[in-house]
């Protein structure tokens, strides 16, 4: 297409067709104001602050969402354009508040830097007091409208970005805001207080309440967020040494500009109150502060002590999926070098596994090998046991995009009613546990039907009559069959999966079973496997030889392990049957917790070492996606804390076998000459799925089937973000979903409060009668604002994956206290 | 399809409505009849003729233009002249049927004129108006009955769609074209440009929108359209449809007219089960459905990009133009958005050919002008005139001229969005660029007349108040201008406005006319600014005298008895007055106590009009000195 010439403050410059004034002046270095205009979002010319003139004609034009044309000439500074500029910027200020001075938006403001830009001077318009009620119930998000200039830009983000749908324009004239529906609370309606609009306001309209009156951040760090699986580019702002401000990073990243409730709240973790500020020691069955000097020797003499007396193989070590990248390579290789012993495994194991043994069989990679753009320019997308909403919010916004904006059909297989129900075009709600069946009947469904090339699967494939002959004892309902057509017919499809599929009994065959949907169609590229935590894909390692993290419970059981480190992992919350894991841990003779806060682990340990947040240390994560996130140092180690690469190597040098490293950076550069391509090149295989149907066995004690599920407001054990004050003021009680029928059958009503029990333990919740989940289920999220759902599972592992089955447990409920 | 056969069975259904061998009686029921009571002197007639036995057919119509005189009747009795009564009461209904069908009184003093010429009386068209008019949009309204597709096939409805299956679609766009015909809705683009580009923009499919969402204060000519004949309407849209190859056409109403909506609707029932909509129309290989979409009030929905918006299932607000609907119009596809009069002008010219057309009118703004005449004039109602006929003709003329002797003051045309003209600019014509350069716009075709009662900056004001509450709120320049200039004005209507407001107020107008988005906010100013231009004395008396030379604005006005005409034994105003602002005085003269006043002007309506006693001064300060209410005495 030919370039399109105007005259721009008396320059010629050309751009693209269908490109704006605005994009062509950015382009070429001129300067024009705007309010409302944001790279992210649909421009709308609503400020109109970015109006300039065609001196062709004497139109002035709003140059965000006017095209170029041959033959404008177009002025930025013209005196009409300063003109109108002036009166629109007066026009805001007059019915804008005079409170600058503590406005929390400060210096960052936008209005007032435009205004000081065009130079607006006295304002000859009469002031309008706009009384407008400064919203504070929630603790996330502080609404102060009589700051808002209307640019719309909250409205689009709820909109066009995290597609949550909370906000819309409301009221018309003067009296026009931005509004949830029906004008109600934030709380009530189903903002998400994600803080994509917090980042994009011009003005102090919208604020983080957390940090209200904080002041302005007087400088910026980029880095990656710690607060679930999606490694979210994220940008701390400073003022000394606190973090004041979190915004999402403008250099893109996997978030590409939005966030999520975590996220924002990251900064109530790193500063709380809780933080360990020095290492403590055990004294006469008390733990007492202690100095680094002294806690790194105690816990080097308790190791040598164990190895001196058991030999190496009584040390083991856990470490965390929190870690990064090089931390855990630290470890490891203390581990075997320093301790001598093979025993090491990860928390990553009971989120990663199961995807790792699926795929490394059949396409041979680590996890999911496309990004979420390829997600979003799916046309076909199947979601399968994972509620993103919660678990990994931004690839839920990525696929409400798909569906709203790009006409992606989304499949949902899941027995709950989640919040990608409504966008769904096919919800399938198998029962639990039976998803292998429904994928294998969806393959048989398109090998039936020829809905694949033939021909190219066997030339390209291995396996295929080994998976043909598997399918015959597959039946496809009609809503399946549906599915499959739309998925083999895709120019572009993918599936994105959870624990809801992995935490069952034989959760790798369910997900090679849905691998195998996507080697029939020749959809491999499409593969997502959502991670739980930041670096689940990083931190997970084959042991070799020694013992899974699980398996090492039942060897302190056995006294065959006697002394252990942990390092970033709370085992009581974090693995099942909290009761048996907390006993075993007592066990030890010597136990050393490296942990930000006194855990429910750390309470029991010999050595405590106080450890530091992400924002206060280098390394990486790896996401879900395979992207490598660095982490850049924001603020120093809070008081008396040392970042886990820092406490590995003192104690490495205290065991007498230091490591030849002096900063981090010396790591990576290590593990980058060990790692070559992590992908494995050759034919896909398909993997026959000897698929058991689960039995029910529910009994007349436990007659109900609980499930865990995902939840917005904490993550994982819920160790670290549980420390965040506005997260748990959001989500103090917990509560448990009870399927109407059942309800009415116990006499639940909704805020009763009742008990859940198993074999292994129990707890209380706060009754939520839903009819989102099916009857004779009943769903709490894994990690509780008091605990974690662990309490109530015993240790049954995957008999490949040696991970916990904690999706689905058997359980009583009954009704303690009736609500008023 | 068999054409011929549909239209000579119209044409027997039409005989049996209008034969001479039996009495017709026809009863405007279209909304402004119903205002009025139509339905009631509907139902008195017919259980009038049941009672009496009487073998007469009743129809109903839509409006007839003279919505001043609704309820109208027309009464056709073989032997006799068709008269139109006007004003008619249940009560006239029921005297109409004894005397006039049951004897042969034709009840004169009701008739308003004849239909057609005769000794007795004269006709209604030798009334001044029909001098001047030329109903070509309104050709059917108020002669046939709006639900019966056979009165509209008989006075040659349909056969315009006819033709056009032997034409090709550039040809269609080349008449409509080659016409002259520009966009009825106010913004005057050449209709025949707009389908081309919009045939020519190559979607993956094209619609065809009819814009009914008439939101101006005081217009009504869109609402009679649709009650009226709303099959010129939709025979306009079929062949805008195939013109620009479109499949889907929607009718956007406001929920506000339950009629229109509901005579439409039928209509296009109508339509399809005839063969005109639907699948293979009239037996050729184009197909085409009409939907009728509801508009919720949002006066801003009329602005076509809100109104896609709207249908679209968004809150109706405009965007930025370019791209225009022409090119991405509902969901991102070409879509022709017509006013009703455009489309229902349509068939006229496919059927009398494009010169026909293009010869009525003037040399930039062809055919005809309908105007819903508001305000302080005579004949209220709709009229129809050759574009370039002056104001004062339509006013005067057509309209009837200003009621009980008062000295016209002003003629607002264009709504809201249009400008308040002088007497001075009455010798204007009208068009769509004669306007324009007066400072008012075309618009729709509201024309609200006023008169020396109506003050000018409350005219603005007001105008101003409905503009501001209607804006959408997405700019900032119609959102937070037309609010600062409204308050302006609310302080000069209260008294405490400043001179500088003038100034300022004149800035921030023409800032606003540059700098809106839309043409919501670009004309919102316009009251504003030609009050200034041409009534710029009512400001400056408002500010500087604190005088309302209207005496209308509150603030600004006083209530005084003249004693010399009091009849003092009356007590008229002392009863109705609610505040009990008047008393007794002196020799029983009546006195306003100023401080309890509330400016009600209960009591000026209560004065008898012998006496004529209480007058209104402005400025307040003028009333002469009266004497103080005396303190009661304490018991």
């Amino acid at each position: 297409m030919q370039p399109i010439t105007i005259s721009l403050n008396g320059r010629e410059v050309s751009g693209k067709q269908g490109m704006t004034i605005l994009e062509l002046a950015r382009e070429m270095g001129v300067d024009i104001p705007t309010l409302c205009d944001d790279p992210n979002l649909t421009p709308i010319g609503a400020c109109r602050i970015c109006l300039v003139e065609n001196e062709q004609n004497g139109d002035l034009l709003a140059s965000c969402v006017t095209p170029i044309e041959t033959g404008m000439v177009i002025s930025t500074q013209s005196e009409r354009v300063i003109v109108h500029r002036k009166t629109i910027v007066k026009l805001m200020l007059a019915s804008h508040p005079d409170s600058c001075l503590v406005c929390n938006k400060g210096n960052t403001c936008t209005l007032r830097r435009v205004a000081t830009d065009v130079g607006v001077g006295m304002i000859e318009f009469e002031r309008i007091a706009d009384a407008v009620e400064i919203e504070q119930l929630n603790p996330f998000i502080e609404r102060d409208l009589s700051k808002c200039v209307l640019c719309a830009k909250c409205i689009r983000a709820d909109q066009e970005l995290v597609v949550v749908g909370a906000i819309d324009y409301f009221n018309r004239g003067f009296d026009a805001k931005p509004a949830t529906f029906g004008d109600v609370p934030l709380e009530q309606s189903e903002c998400t207080f994600c803080g994509t609009c917090v980042a994009m306001c011009p003005t102090g309209a919208i604020m983080d309440r957390g940090r209200s009156y904080h002041g302005t951040a007087s400088d910026e760090v980029e880095t990656t967020c710690a607060y679930c699986g999606c490694g979210c580019s994220i940008s701390l702002g400073l003022k000394g040494d606190r973090i004041i401000a979190i915004t999402p990073s403008k250099k893109g990243g996997p978030n590409n500009g939005t966030l999520c409730v975590r996220g924002t709240c990251a900064s109530d973790v790193i500063h709380s109150a809780d933080r360990l500020t020095q290492p403590m020691l055990r004294q006469e069955e008390e733990l007492a502060p202690a100095s680094w000097l002294d806690a790194i020797e105690a816990a080097a003499e308790g190791f040598k002590r164990v190895k001196g007396l058991h030999g190496p193989e009584a040390l083991a070590v856990i470490s965390s999926s929190t870690c990064t990248n090089e931390e855990n390579y630290l470890l490891q290789r203390f581990t075997r070098d320093v301790l001598g012993t093979n025993n090491i495994d990860s928390s990553a194991r009971l989120h990663n596994a199961v995807n790792r043994a699926a795929l490394a069989s059949t396409i041979g990679i680590m996890g999911a090998n496309s990004d979420l753009d390829g997600l979003e320019q799916s046309d076909v997308i199947i979601v399968v046991g994972a509620d993103p909403d919660a678990s990994a919010p931004i690839v839920s916004y990525a696929i409400k995009r798909a569906v709203k904006y790009c006409g992606a059909k989304l499949i949902l297989i899941d027995p709950r009613e989640t919040g990608l129900s409504t966008f769904a075009d096919i919800h399938i709600r198998p029962d639990y546990g039976t998803d292998a069946a429904l994928l294998g009947g969806m393959a048989k469904a398109i090998v039936d039907e020829g809905l694949l090339d033939e021909k190219t699967v066997v030339e390209k494939t291995n396996n295929y009559d080994g998976l043909k002959a598997s399918l015959s004892k597959y039946t496809a309902g009609s809503a399946a069959i549906e599915a499959a057509h739309l998925y083999a017919k895709a120019n572009s499809a993918s599936i994105v999966w959870g624990t809801g599929l992995t935490q069952h009994a034989g959760g790798a065959d369910s997900v090679r079973a849905l691998i195998n949907l996507a080697i029939l169609t020749n959809q491999t590229s499409g593969l997502y496997a959502l991670e739980k935590e930041c670096n689940d894909r990083g931190a997970f390692t084959e042991p070799l030889q020694g013992f899974s993290a699980l398996e090492m419970i039942e060897q302190i059981e056995k006294g065959a392990i006697k002394s252990m480190l942990i390092v970033g992992e709370n085992p009581i919350l974090a693995f099942p049957d909290s009761g048996r894991v907390e006993k075993a841990l007592s066990l030890l003779e010597c136990l050393v917790v490296s942990d930000m806060f006194l855990t429910e682990t750390a309470l029991i340990a010999d050595v405590v070492l106080s450890s530091s947040s992400f924002a206060e240390k280098e390394g990486t994560y790896t996401n879900f996606e395979g992207r490598v996130g660095k982490l850049n140092t924001a603020i120093d180690p809070i008081a008396g804390s040392l970042p886990d690469w820092n406490i590995i190597l003192k104690l490495a040098e205290a065991m007498g076998s230091p490591m030849p490293f002096d900063d981090i950076n010396q790591v990576s550069d290590e593990i980058t000459a060990l790692v070559g391509n992590e992908s494995k090149s050759g034919p896909a295989s398909f993997a026959p799925v000897d698929y058991v149907a689960p039995s029910d066995d529910t009994n007349k004690e436990y007659p109900f089937k609980l499930l865990t599920v995902s939840d917005l407001y904490s993550l994982g054990s819920g160790t670290s973000i549980s420390h965040s004050y506005r997260l748990n003021k959001y989500t103090s009680e917990v509560y448990v979903e009870i399927a109407e029928e059942d309800a009415s059958k116990l006499d639940i009503k909704d805020g009763d409060q009742v008990k859940i029990a198993t074999p292994v333990g129990e707890l209380t919740a706060i009754a939520k009668v839903s009819d989102s989940i099916p009857t004779g289920t009943i769903a709490i999220p894994q990690t509780l604002p008091t605990g974690s759902a662990n309490v109530l599972f015993d240790i049954t592992l995957d008999n490949e994956t040696k991970t916990s089955l904690a999706k689905t447990c058997n359980v009583s409920l009954e009704k303690v206290v009736s609500n008023g | 399809m068999d054409f011929p056969k549909i239209k000579s069975e119209a044409v027997a259904d039409w005989e049996r409505f209008r034969n001479n061998q039996k009495t017709h009686i026809l009863v405007g029921t279209a909304t402004c009849g119903r205002a009025a009571g139509a339905i009631d002197v509907l139902d008195t007639l017919m259980q009038k003729i049941e009672q009496r036995g009487i073998d007469a057919e009743i129809a109903q119509v839509g409006c007839m233009g003279h919505c001043y005189a609704e309820p109208l009747v027309i009464i056709s009795k073989p032997g006799s002249p068709a008269i139109i009564y006007g004003y008619v009461t249940t009560g006239m209904a029921s005297v109409l049927v004894d005397n006039c069908l049951l004897k042969d009184d034709p009840c004169l003093e009701f008739a308003l004129g004849a239909l057609e010429e005769n000794e007795l009386i004269p006709t209604i068209y030798d009334m001044p108006r029909f001098e001047y008019e030329n109903r070509l949009i309104l050709r059917n309204c108020g002669d046939i009955d709006p639900q019966n597709i056979n009165h509209y096939i008989v006075n040659g409805g349909y056969a315009a769609l006819e033709s056009i299956f032997k034409m090709t679609q550039e040809d269609v766009i080349d008449q409509i074209k080659k016409s002259g015909l520009r966009g009825r809705g106010g913004g005057g683009f050449s209709t025949g440009q707009k389908w081309e580009i919009t045939k020519n923009a190559g979607g993956k499919s094209t619609y065809v929108i009819c814009n009914a969402d008439e939101g101006d204060p005081g217009a009504f000519m869109d609402r009679a359209v649709l009650e009226s004949d709303p099959h010129s309407v939709i025979e306009g849209m079929i062949i805008a449809a195939y013109a620009v190859g479109a499949a889907q056409g929607y009718v956007y109403v406001r929920a506000e007219y339950p009629l229109a909506v509901e005579t439409v609707q039928h209509a296009i029932d109508q339509a399809k089960d005839m063969g005109f909509l639907g699948q293979s129309i009239m037996g050729s290989k184009f197909n085409f459905e009409i939907e009728v979409f509801r508009g919720s009030g949002a006066f801003v929905c009329g602005e076509e990009t809100a109104l896609i918006a709207s249908i679209e299932g968004k809150r109706g607000m405009p965007h930025n133009r370019p791209p225009y609907p022409a090119t991405e119009g509902l969901f991102g596809m070409p879509t022709v958005v017509n006013n009703v009069k455009t489309f229902a002008t349509v068939p006229l010219i496919i059927e009398n050919g494009a010169d026909w057309f293009s010869a009525i009118g003037t040399e930039s703004s062809k055919g005809t002008a309908v105007f819903a005449l508001a305000g302080k004039v005579v004949n209220t109602g709709l009229v129809e005139v050759p574009m370039g006929t002056t104001l004062r003709n339509v006013i005067n003329d057509v309209g009837g001229g200003v009621p009980h002797h008062k000295k016209f003051k002003a003629v607002q045309i264009g709504g809201p969005s249009g400008g308040c003209l002088p007497e001075s600019a009455l010798d204007l014509p009208v068009d769509f660029d004669s306007l324009k350069e007066a400072g008012a716009i075309f618009g729709s075709g509201g024309m609200v007349v006023l008169d020396e009662d109506n003050c000018m900056v409350e005219a603005a004001r007001y105008f101003l108040d409905f503009t501001q509450k209607e804006s959408c709120g997405k700019c900032t320049m119609c959102r937070l201008g037309t609010k600062h200039m409204l308050d302006m004005l609310q302080e000069i209507v209260n008294g405490n406005g400043k001179m500088e407001y003038l100034e300022l107020l004149t800035d921030l107008a023409e800032d606003i006319e540059e700098g809106s988005l839309c043409a919501l906010g670009k004309t919102a100013p316009n009251p504003v600014l030609t009050t200034l231009r041409y009534f710029h004395d009512e400001y400056e008396a408002h500010i500087i005298e604190k005088r309302c030379p209207a005496l209308q604005c509150k603030n600004l006005i006083a209530y005084y008895i003249l004693p010399d005409k009091c009849e003092r034994s009356c007590d008229a105003c002392v009863g109705v007055c609610t505040a009990e602002a008047i008393f007794s005085g002196k020799k029983r003269i009546k006195v306003v106590d100023q401080d309890k006043c509330v400016k009600c002007d209960t009591c000026v309506a209560a004065c008898p009009p012998e006496y004529n006693a209480i007058i209104r001064m402005s400025p307040a300060s003028s009333v002469p000195e009266t004497e103080k209410r005396p303190e009661k005495a304490k018991k």
